[in-house]
């Protein structure tokens, strides 16, 4: 019976559609990598689950989306009279968002966390949830929610979709896509003909009826062409925006490898999360390296704020980052927190595991497979992928 | 042991962080009982409601009280403002036209504050005050809550736009002026099937919200008894940002048209990544689209997707004419979203019933909203005449068209003209 089961469940899975749901799990998990990347630096210094983190990222979209108006992309302005956007402009945007972010970071820490940083742990994690929770509320009171606002597409100067055929349908195929495509074309021609003489093209007159449907019959031997050719061949299929995410992810995960390993700061930064009072007897200033590591993992959350606001669309509220904050919170945990590498890591492991899941037809349980990953991870590696498991003093 | 301990915190941490997740969201408007299988049509039908059992109130002196339960705060807004305008509107059209002799109205205003404890509680506090009848809300879960204490108190309750198909079981004394889910379903599925000519439609669906899961349970039904077939359909929730996952399924599926039966905040960025994923699709919705802001989130993708809904700014019926000089003389502009004319109709078919009430108290009245018939009303003519308190009434499949253009009527369909 159980290998039944399997069997028929593998029947129902269609592989040529996996390499595409790969790409779309590595794109969604750089995401979670980047956020997951400030809550694992500041759990690496202060020991301490940043709880506010998602929160400075919905404020780092807000500000993109503040800065694009300011540029002229509102939403009541009519398509053809919005600028025209460049790199620049979303450089721009990128970092406004990483510098207000930062900001929030530094006061967050220096108001909220560093009062507490002497008092037992206990007292950090809830301070840490009260503000996860005055900035989701109190943003409630002046961002602008009603109703929900979305960034301008036309921000994004890259709309286009990349295409790579992996393997090709055979040429037999491809002909019986032209062939259905010059008949529908011929067919839509005549409809389009008849229509200048109707009235409303959604009461037609019987001629207009006959025409139409002759024109969908021919559509609809088109699309069925073009899924025998489809089912055939394998592409995977981007849009640029997303793979424009890809990238700069990388390059300022790059960035911020170069620092933790080959500068002064960064020496300093790994002495803190190895030992906090060995370092300061060291002469390492401990706030100005706690500071920093504010700044940094909040302007990533920033960075990746601005991105998934420009690139992906969706809209923005004063919840906007509690969801992508409590999976990149999930990765960081995965990867083992406190773990650079890790956090990269188990945000990609993360996308995958997610996208997998919907590829195999269980779409509705798409959120839960992130924690049923991490309990089996953790199950056998408490510390996480990287994570180490050496003992701590507390 | 010891050696555990920074995990276990961690993973505390981790429950409560989803604890918080799950306690806050943004605009859910309409989260409700799950949606029954088998609802009975708006037109006809017998089903037994049960009868009130209380008296209900008694008008006092000359002053007729109506109450109104609207979200004047929080996330639904937008729609309570709207609705509360149209219905004032409405009344003031009402006294202009001779009123009721001898009497004087006076409508009393609740806030539901967006919530459904509130709006339960706002309707407890004007019932208390002795209003005959209430209208509102916006919203099929603040209506439920509604209509259990009007029921119990024996007050009428007609919603303005509550379209889950439960509302109106709650009690003989509830009414709607607001077409239901299943007829909407049914109106994108033939539209889908004769007027677009589609044959293999996909479905988004957001689980989280019972208002998409009965619509597009009722496209289903509906699209595949006219021969049509649904090719697959994913899920996604409220809040969600990215869909890749789901599109790229679906195009291996080679639809020719998308049902996403969700609101709009998810559904203009679908929309634009199934652009992106190469699906060639004519998107279709119901009345969770009716926002501006759709044009924004969806971007040139969205245009050319039609969706259903209760009423357009540029219909040219005499009501409607009349209604939009009215709404720019007392707020100016024009309504942003379809709750303004259902407000205005839901008060509009409270006091008609109120003038033809045999006496003044809420026993009468609900006996004469029961009697609506072909009620002139902005968003279609209203008939409640045994029909379980759905109205009949037509519904509007409007078409997206880039700004300035926006929401574009395309046709109006009559529910006696439908299912043939």
């Amino acid at each position: 019976m159980a290998h039944a089961a399997g069997l028929s469940l593998l029947a129902s899975l269609d592989f040529g559609t996996l390499p595409s749901q790969v790409v779309n799990g590595v794109l969604n998990g750089a995401i979670y990598a980047l956020i997951a990347l400030g809550y694992t630096m500041v759990y690496g210094v202060l020991r301490l689950i940043n709880f506010a983190h998602g929160e400075v990222y919905m404020l780092g979209a807000y500000t993109a989306l503040f800065v694009s108006w300011a540029y002229g992309f509102r939403p009541d302005v009519p398509p053809d009279q919005l600028p025209e956007s460049t790199l620049l402009t979303l450089l721009v945007m990128m970092l406004a968002s990483m510098a207000v972010c930062a900001g929030v970071g530094v006061v967050i820490e220096r108001f909220a966390y560093r009062p507490m940083r002497n008092q037992a742990r206990i007292s950090s994690l809830i301070t840490a949830i009260g503000v996860s929770l005055l900035l989701q509320y109190g943003g409630g009171l002046f961002l602008p929610q009603n109703p929900p606002p979305t960034m301008n597409e036309r921000v994004n100067p890259y709309r286009q979709t990349l295409e790579l055929t992996l393997v090709r349908a055979p040429q037999e195929l491809t002909t019986a896509v032209e062939n259905a495509r010059q008949l529908a074309q011929r067919s839509e021609a005549a409809f389009q003909e008849r229509l200048k003489l109707e009235k409303d093209r959604f009461n037609l007159s019987p001629e207009g009826e006959r025409l139409r449907d002759a024109k969908f019959e021919a559509e609809r031997q088109l699309r069925e062409a073009e899924s025998r050719r489809n089912t055939a061949q394998v592409t995977v299929r981007v849009g640029a925006g997303r793979l424009a995410i890809l990238v700069a992810s990388l390059a300022l995960m790059f960035l911020l490898r170069q620092l933790v390993l080959f500068t002064p700061t960064g020496r300093a930064m790994r002495a803190v999360s190895q030992d906090f009072d060995s370092a300061a007897l060291m002469g390492v200033n401990v706030d100005r390296i706690v500071t920093i590591t504010f700044v940094i993992g909040s302007a990533l959350a920033g960075a990746g704020a601005m991105m998934t606001a420009t690139f992906l669309g969706t809209s923005i509220s004063p919840y906007y980052g509690v969801l992508p904050g409590v999976k990149a919170f999930v990765a960081a945990v995965l990867g083992g927190i406190g773990n650079i590498p890790g956090a990269v890591l188990g945000g990609i492991l993360m996308g995958v595991a997610e996208t997998l899941v919907i590829w195999a037809g269980y779409s509705q349980f798409a959120d839960a497979v992130a924690f049923v990953v991490l309990i089996v991870v953790l199950l056998f590696r408490p510390g996480g992928l990287l994570g180490s498991s050496a003992v701590e003093k507390v | 042991m010891l050696k555990r301990k920074p995990i276990s915190t961690v993973l505390w941490a981790a429950a409560l962080a989803g604890l918080v997740a799950a306690g806050c969201g943004g605009p859910k408007p309409e989260q409700t009982s799950q949606p029954s299988e088998s609802a009975p049509p708006a037109e006809g039908g017998s089903a037994n409601r049960p009868q009130p059992t209380a008296a209900g109130n008694k008008a006092e002196g000359d002053t007729l009280k109506i109450g109104i339960v609207v979200p004047i705060n929080g996330d639904q807004k937008p729609w309570g403002d709207d609705a509360l305008n149209g219905a004032q509107i409405a009344l003031e059209d009402f006294n202009r036209q001779g009123g009721i002799a001898g009497k004087k109205i006076e409508l009393l205003i609740g806030d539901s504050g967006s919530n459904t404890e509130q709006a339960k509680s706002a309707a407890e506090k004007l019932i208390s005050d002795g209003v005959l009848g209430i209208i509102g809300d916006v919203t099929s879960s603040s209506t439920i809550q509604i209509a259990k204490s009007a029921f119990e108190k024996g007050v009428p309750v007609i919603s303005i736009g509550a379209t889950n198909d439960d509302v109106t079981k709650q009690g003989a004394n509830i009414f709607r002026v607001c077409y239901i889910d299943t007829f909407q379903g049914q109106v994108m599925a033939e539209f889908a099937y004769k007027d677009l000519g589609l044959r293999n439609v996909a479905l988004m669906t957001d689980r989280k919200q019972a208002y998409s899961v009965g619509l597009s349970n009722s496209f289903r039904k509906h699209f595949e008894q006219l021969g049509g077939k649904i090719v697959g359909e994913e899920f996604y929730e409220t809040k969600q940002t990215t869909f890749t996952g789901q599109l790229t399924n679906l195009k291996a599926k080679n639809p020719d048209g998308l049902f996403l039966s969700g609101y709009f905040p998810e559904v203009g960025p679908i929309v634009k990544s199934a652009k992106a994923a190469g699906l060639n699709v004519v998107p279709l919705g119901g009345d969770g689209w009716d926002s501006k802001e759709i044009l924004n989130s969806g971007g040139e993708a969205v245009v050319g997707g039609v969706f259903c809904n209760h009423y357009n700014n540029k219909d040219t019926r005499p009501q409607v004419q009349h209604f939009l000089k009215r709404w720019r003389e007392k707020v100016g502009g024009i309504p942003g979203t379809t709750m303004a004319a259902l407000g205005y109709d839901a008060m509009a078919v409270m006091l008609d019933a109120l003038k033809r009430s045999k006496s003044f108290d809420s026993k009468s009245l609900t006996e004469a909203i029961e009697a609506t018939e072909n009620f002139p009303a902005v968003s279609g003519d209203i008939t409640l005449k045994g029909t379980n308190g759905n109205p009949i009434k037509r519904a509007l499949v409007v078409e997206v068209r880039p700004l300035p253009e926006g929401f574009v009527m395309r046709k109006a369909i009559d529910p006696k003209d439908i299912g043939k």
